[in-house]
């Protein structure tokens, strides 16, 4: 590591300024695929293991540019953006400027679509974002392809639809209707009903563990594992009705927003809630998490959206008089929130930092009377799926996808044979459901101590001096006749002073003592039976 | 020689004439003795030293007392204060002793004795008289000794070196001898010569450290040479033994071209096969040879179709067979058998199996006269038959006969088969009969009557549940009452039956049996009810004569009401209800009287015309699928939280999971937002509480110590409150360093989630000494889908690639730069299989991973 910056600075001195320009960007990847420092190898003593922990590091670090250099160079497409010159700002562009200057491909995706009978409509789009599917209030459930826009199936189940879920691809997809939940295959075909849940409020799918979350009426939580139908747990949260209801896309944690203006945030294995915040005075109205997880943005009914940081559990910014009914974060890190007929996006202007600072970016009016329920970002693309209460709008917002997919994570040219041998392979990479934590990066290393048990020697040590210098300190009463001669009472100082020692067992004779024991034990337990009664006991 | 150490033995004496005392304690002289002792004397024994302490100068006679002796070191050396004598009174010791001697050191003595002396030695000695005649010259002094004096036995002087024996003293006796000259000449030629001196050898294990010194010097060289070597693979991340290894042949037919006979047969054999006329006698003859083996195309294609044809039917055969073996029936199974039997019968009815059959026959005849077992000979029988029953009842009647044509055909000498069977049945039946006719009429009534209070008793309301609601409890109250009114009801028609009894009573002894009757007994005039009874009792019985007309007159009974019920299930009910108003008496209009109530009953209208017992069973059963159809039209009237209810179909999850809500949380919701902010403070108070809770006040057990009022007084002692407060003191440490302990908007659980402990490491594995390093290592995910392809192989590589079968040998010595550094992308092969192909290492067989995929 330290070889690989010197020889950057060495380079910088040389090197034209465009390139120490780039030179420095490409040492931020470097930094991202690092994921951190490694540890300080000058306080091993261990030889051997430093220089093989040092040797690795260097692999890391090798692996880190790579991937680095493969991002800067050899990724196809490049995410979009907004650019405005002087006085123009981002969010006086209206989206028909932006048609103007799109190309027709993208501009295929801005689009209303009037579907007035069926009452508000909710959305979900697979990981790809290739599947859309959209629910109406009343019974209208749809499954899009995006990509060519072809209504795949559309089924009528004359019930009201509360939310909808795809699980883990879109040959699968889960509503939550008037009295249960129904999973549905991808030709409309009803699969499960789900009566254990009840009237199921909000729905979503934790893809890593294979659990659909659901919250119902009753402020019940439960989580299903829909590899084998087992109900993985069953949580009270105690805090009434909610329809509120997000899953951290970085740990699996499950987040509900309640009427006293708390969010919490749940586990499967554990009945009690992980963390619970007081964010807003009011009723929590919307959360949202950003995709690397440490983001977390909450609106309440009094009329502000919260910005919390969930390292640290406190808020970083506060935007006033904005009630947003619907928050959600893109893949780039743009939040959007929608209330009434108005949708306004918000950018982190802070530029990547640490510091977050989310600012207007892009504002979005629609016919007045729709009513949003429902705002996603489209997974890969610069678009913006709006559900709202006479059907479903798309909108672009330039700079909100990732440009780059990853067939490794999601595909949106899936084939069929892909597909399956994707399915497989989540399958198999299935997490169990007590992984989900607030810190995953946790697992694997040292258990958290609990509070101090045993203390350490030096403590022990240090301990013992206090108690006998307490004992040397004491002052002996003054006693009758004899009893108060010089030798007694010096004699009784002593005495004071064993006792006081006695109490902290001497810790390396225990040591050798039971090692001797086990040694004993050891050998009389390898002689015969015959022999045993002469193996010495100590 | 002799002489010579005499006089220095004398010249000793002569000096040290104090010592003549008493002897010092041993060890003392030891110590003397060796302080004194010159270089050379290294070698000298532990006995050697107890021995010169024998030897003491004094003409000692006895043996040295063990202790003093010291041998084998046995005792502790004893000081001998006694003898210790003052110093004054040596000299005349001495001289005593010398006098006792018999005067030989003495001047007094003439010079006759020294002749004798002299004589004597010579004749002991055997030496001429001119070796002592010096001695004798120089007032030689003689001393007897212990033991003679020897290179073992040396002299005290020589012992102690003091009187240091030098070259001189040697010399001296033979001084004017021949040869004196000569090896005086030698000795002072020696003695200038200083190079030749040797010195003493040093102690031995000064030599051996000196030795093991020198030794380890060279050693630590020699392995040093290694160090770098170790070094560097102790500190490479992988160790290779993937050489090529050659080995050797690779097909038979090489292994084979190089084939050597050695041994007779071998040579025996390769000369049958190499043998050139035999191959060209194969040559020529071979193809003839085969000719005759030759099997014509016919035969051939014979020989197939039959084995084709086998073939096919042993698998037709296995086929049928295992579809026949799957079949479960057992009817199919009980008929096969039968069938196997008579084939068996019929068709080879050949002599052996004819008698076999007719001694099972007669076993059976034989059995049924010992028994009687057909011949009414039973409980039922008797009874019917003193009572006169048979002749009344025409079911009866029948039965009784039956059972005897049964007993005739068994004790008939001989035929017919299927007895057996027909047995069985008459069994059954009796059996039926048993159990019909006990329960008489009056019983029937009775019973019902029981089982309606019971019902009526046993109403209760739940108390807990959703029933419990007091609309819930208003509404079924209605329905209990109601049901308790038409028991009432339906107890005094059992009453009105038990009155009339007669032929009423036989009609429903009908009513009970006659199950297979479809609705409207009503309809059915009375005289022919009897008849009809006895059908539906024996129905299964082909015997009955009178059958038909009974089968006829039912069927149209049947077709009477089948008729209504084919339409509509709404006419049904109100045809029977009208019939029903018109025979009060029968148990239908109770029935039909319940059903009108309700509204459920269309897939229950064919089966209105059943017997009181179902009846009977109905009322609870329908009562409370009421009670269940009230809840509904309930909850349809309550608010839309019930509406999971609205089918009455109540899944028991579904009535776990929901709850109306109480009171307390309508209010709560309607009310949310009001200090939220306290409440979430008193939240986070009793999470707290809960996870840290607060150290037990400290109580006395009530009695202890409160013996006085001064006790009392000073109230708790004192270690118990110090106890209190440190853990007071530890509770509010524990909150301190909480997560959360500073942020007053959060309650971070700290709970212990026990089933995610497994996924921590309780100790850190091996090499790791330090919670941090182990932590920071691990932070990096090293699989494919993580890493760039190029970077993976490498991250994942096994600490040893070896290729199969490749020997690892021992490591060899190589010059190694101490300054190289472990480079993994040019692994170093470990060893050199092949001198030959040394220059190429493992660096081409190492990138064997080609998975090219790339993480972004």
């Amino acid at each position: 590591m330290e070889l690989s910056s010197e020889d950057n600075n060495l380079t910088e001195k040389v090197l034209p300024p465009i390139e120490q320009e780039s030179d420095v960007e490409l040492e931020t990847k470097v930094k991202k695929y690092l994921r951190g420092e490694g540890a300080d190898l000058e306080t091993l003593k261990d030889k051997k293991l430093k220089t093989q922990l040092a040797s690795r590091e260097k692999l890391y670090g090798k692996s880190a540019k790579t991937a680095a250099k493969i991002e800067k160079w050899l990724l196809p497409a490049e995410a979009g953006y907004l650019e405005t010159d002087g006085l123009e700002k981002t969010w006086r562009v209206k989206q028909t400027d932006i048609a103007n200057e799109v190309d027709l491909l993208s501009s295929r995706n801005q689009y209303d679509i009037v579907l007035p009978d069926f009452g508000p409509y909710k959305l979900d789009f697979t990981a790809s974002g290739r599947h859309m599917i959209a629910g109406g209030r009343k019974g209208h459930l749809a499954l899009v392809d995006m990509m060519s826009m072809n209504l795949i199936k559309e089924i009528q189940v004359k019930e009201t639809v509360r939310d909808v879920a795809f699980l883990h691809n879109e040959q699968f997809f889960a509503a939550a209707q008037k009295k249960y939940a129904y999973i549905y295959g991808r030709d409309g075909t009803e699969l499960h009903c789900l009566k254990e849940r009840g009237a199921v409020a909000r729905l979503r799918f934790l893809k890593n563990h294979f659990l659909l979350a659901s919250v119902n009426k009753s402020g019940q939580l439960h989580y299903q594992d829909v590899t084998y139908g087992g109900m993985v747990a069953s949580i009270r949260t105690g805090k009434g009705r909610t329809d509120v209801m997000e899953v951290n896309p970085y740990n699996g944690v499950v987040a509900l927003g309640h009427t006293g203006g708390t969010v919490t945030m749940w586990k499967p294995t554990s009945q009690a809630p992980l963390v619970q915040m007081q964010c807003h005075p009011g009723p929590v109205s919307s959360v949202a998490f950003h995709p690397n997880g440490h983001l977390m943005a909450t609106s309440g009914k009094e009329r502000k959206l919260k910005i919390w940081d969930l390292r640290k559990f406190e808020e970083i910014q506060t935007i006033h008089g904005f009630h947003a009914k619907t928050l959600s974060f893109s893949q780039k890190g743009l939040l959007a929130a929608g209330t009434g007929s108005f949708v306004q996006i918000l950018g982190d202007s802070s530029g990547g930092s640490s510091s977050h600072n989310y600012s207007r970016y892009m504002n979005h009016s629609m016919v007045k009377g729709y009513q949003i329920e429902k705002l996603m970002f489209r997974p890969y693309e610069d678009v913006i799926g709006i559900g709202h209460s006479m059907g479903w709008s798309s909108i672009l917002i330039p700079g909100s996808g990732e440009p780059n997919f990853d067939s490794w994570v999601a595909n949106p040219f899936e084939t069929s044979k892909q597909r399956r041998e994707k399915e497989v392979h989540l399958l198999l990479d299935k997490l169990p459901p007590e992984t989900i934590m607030l810190d995953p990066s946790k697992i694997g290393a040292m258990k958290p101590s609990r509070r101090k048990e045993k203390p350490s020697r030096g403590e022990i040590e240090a301990e013992k001096e206090v108690a006998i210098e307490a004992a040397k300190s004491t002052e002996l009463k003054k006693k009758t006749k004899g009893r108060n001669k010089p030798s007694k009472r010096t004699k009784k100082k002593k005495e004071m002073v064993e006792n006081a020692k006695r109490t902290f067992p001497e810790q390396g004779h225990n040591n050798t003592a039971s090692k001797k024991r086990r040694i004993g034990e050891d050998a009389a337990a390898e002689l015969p039976a015959s022999l045993k009664r002469f193996a010495r006991k100590n | 020689m002799v002489g010579e150490k005499r006089r220095s033995t004398s010249k000793n004496l002569a000096k040290n004439k104090k010592r003549k005392g008493p002897h010092l304690p041993n060890s003392i002289l030891k110590t003397i003795a060796n302080e004194k002792r010159p270089l050379n004397s290294d070698e000298e024994d532990d006995e050697i030293d107890s021995d010169d302490a024998n030897v003491d100068l004094y003409e000692y006679e006895e043996g040295v007392p063990e202790e003093e002796s010291r041998k084998n070191n046995r005792y502790d050396p004893v000081v001998n204060y006694d003898y210790e004598l003052p110093e004054d009174f040596e000299d005349e010791n001495v001289e005593s002793d010398d006098d006792d001697e018999g005067g030989n050191s003495d001047n007094e003595e003439g010079e006759g004795d020294v002749v004798r002396h002299t004589r004597m030695l010579q004749a002991v000695t055997g030496m001429p008289s001119a070796a002592f005649d010096g001695e004798s010259k120089r007032k030689p002094v003689l001393f007897t000794e212990a033991y003679p004096e020897s290179e073992f036995n040396p002299t005290r002087d020589v012992l102690e070196g003091k009187g240091l024996l030098t070259i001189d003293d040697f010399m001296a006796p033979i001084e004017g001898k021949p040869g004196f000259n000569d090896l005086q000449k030698r000795i002072s030629r020696m003695q200038k010569d200083t190079q030749a001196v040797v010195h003493a050898p040093l102690p031995k294990p000064e030599r051996e450290r000196l030795e093991r010194k020198a030794v380890k010097g060279l050693v630590d060289k020699e392995f040093n040479k290694w160090v770098h070597m170790v070094k560097r693979n102790r500190e490479a991340p992988t160790v290779y033994f993937n050489q090529n290894v050659s080995l050797g042949y690779s097909t038979v037919g090489a292994i084979a071209s190089e084939f050597q006979p050695r041994t007779d047969f071998e040579k025996k054999m390769a000369s049958v096969l190499n043998d050139n006329e035999l191959g060209e006698a194969h040559d020529e003859d071979g193809a003839k040879l085969l000719e005759l083996n030759e099997v014509s195309v016919e035969d051939h294609i014979k020989y197939r179709d039959h084995i084709a044809k086998m073939r096919s039917l042993l698998f037709r055969h296995e086929l049928k067979s295992k579809r026949i073996k799957k079949i479960k029936s057992k009817t199919y199974h009980r008929l096969k058998g039968k069938d196997l039997k008579k084939s068996a019968m019929g068709a080879l009815m050949d002599p052996e199996m004819a008698k076999e059959e007719a001694m099972k026959q007669e076993a059976r005849r034989v059995e049924e006269r010992m028994t009687l077992k057909h011949k009414n000979t039973g409980k039922w029988a008797k009874r019917m038959i003193s009572r006169g029953l048979n002749v009344k009842y025409d079911g009866t009647r029948a039965a009784i006969s039956e059972q005897l044509q049964i007993n005739a055909t068994l004790s008939r000498k001989m035929n017919s088969t299927n007895d057996g069977s027909s047995s069985d049945e008459s069994d059954d039946e009796e059996e039926l009969n048993d159990g019909s006719d006990q329960d008489t009429p009056s019983k029937l009534i009775a019973k019902a009557r029981e089982k309606t209070l019971k019902t009526v008793e046993d109403d209760e309301v739940p108390n807990s549940g959703l029933l419990s609601l007091p609309f819930m409890a208003r509404a079924m109250k209605k329905k209990n009452e109601e049901a308790i009114e038409e028991a009432k009801r339906a107890l005094e028609e059992y009453e009105e039956w038990e009155n009339s009894g007669g032929e009423e009573n036989s009609k429903k002894t009908a009513d009970v049996s006659g199950r297979r009757v479809f609705g409207a007994t009503a309809k059915v005039e009375a005289p022919k009810e009897s008849r009809k009874d006895s059908d539906n009792f024996y129905d299964n019985s082909d015997s009955d004569n009178d059958m038909e007309g009974i089968e006829n007159n039912d069927l149209r009974a049947v077709r009477d009401t089948a008729s209504p019920v084919r339409n509509t299930g709404a006419i049904t009910e109100t045809e029977k209800f009208d019939d029903d108003i018109e025979n009060p008496a029968s148990k239908t209009t109770f029935d039909v009287a319940l059903f009108a109530s309700g509204s459920w009953k269309k897939m229950k209208g064919c089966q209105n015309a059943e017997t009181k017992k179902k009846t009977k069973k109905h009322v609870p059963y329908s009562k409370s699928q009421d009670k269940k159809e009230s809840r509904d039209e309930e909850s349809e009237d309550s608010e839309s939280e019930a509406e999971q209810m609205v089918d009455g179909i109540l899944t028991s999850a579904s009535k776990e999971t929901y709850e109306i809500p109480s009171q307390a949380e309508l209010i709560q919701r309607a009310f949310a937002g009001d200090d939220v902010v306290d409440e979430f403070e008193k939240e986070k108070q009793e999470v707290l509480n809960q996870e840290v809770p607060e150290p037990e006040k400290p109580v006395l057990v009530p009695g202890w110590g409160q013996w006085t009022n001064i006790q009392k007084k000073r109230g708790l002692p004192s270690w118990m409150v110090r106890e209190h407060e440190d853990a007071k003191k530890k509770r509010t440490l524990d909150l301190k360093t909480r997560k959360d302990a500073r942020l007053r908007h959060v309650i971070i659980s700290e709970k212990v989630d026990k089933k995610a402990e497994k996924l921590h490491t309780t100790t850190l594995p091996f090499p790791y000494t330090s919670k941090e390093v182990f932590e920071h290592s691990m932070r990096m995910p090293i699989g494919p889908e993580f890493n760039p392809a190029t970077i993976v192989g490498s991250l994942n590589r096994p600490e040893v690639v070896k290729k199969a079968g490749v020997i690892i040998k021992p490591l060899k010595f190589e010059e190694a730069n101490p300054n190289e550094k472990v480079d993994d992308e040019h692994p170093r092969s470990n060893q050199k299989q092949n001198p030959k192909k040394g220059g190429k290492t493992g660096k081409g067989q190492r990138k064997g991973k080609s998975k090219q995929k790339t993480k972004a």
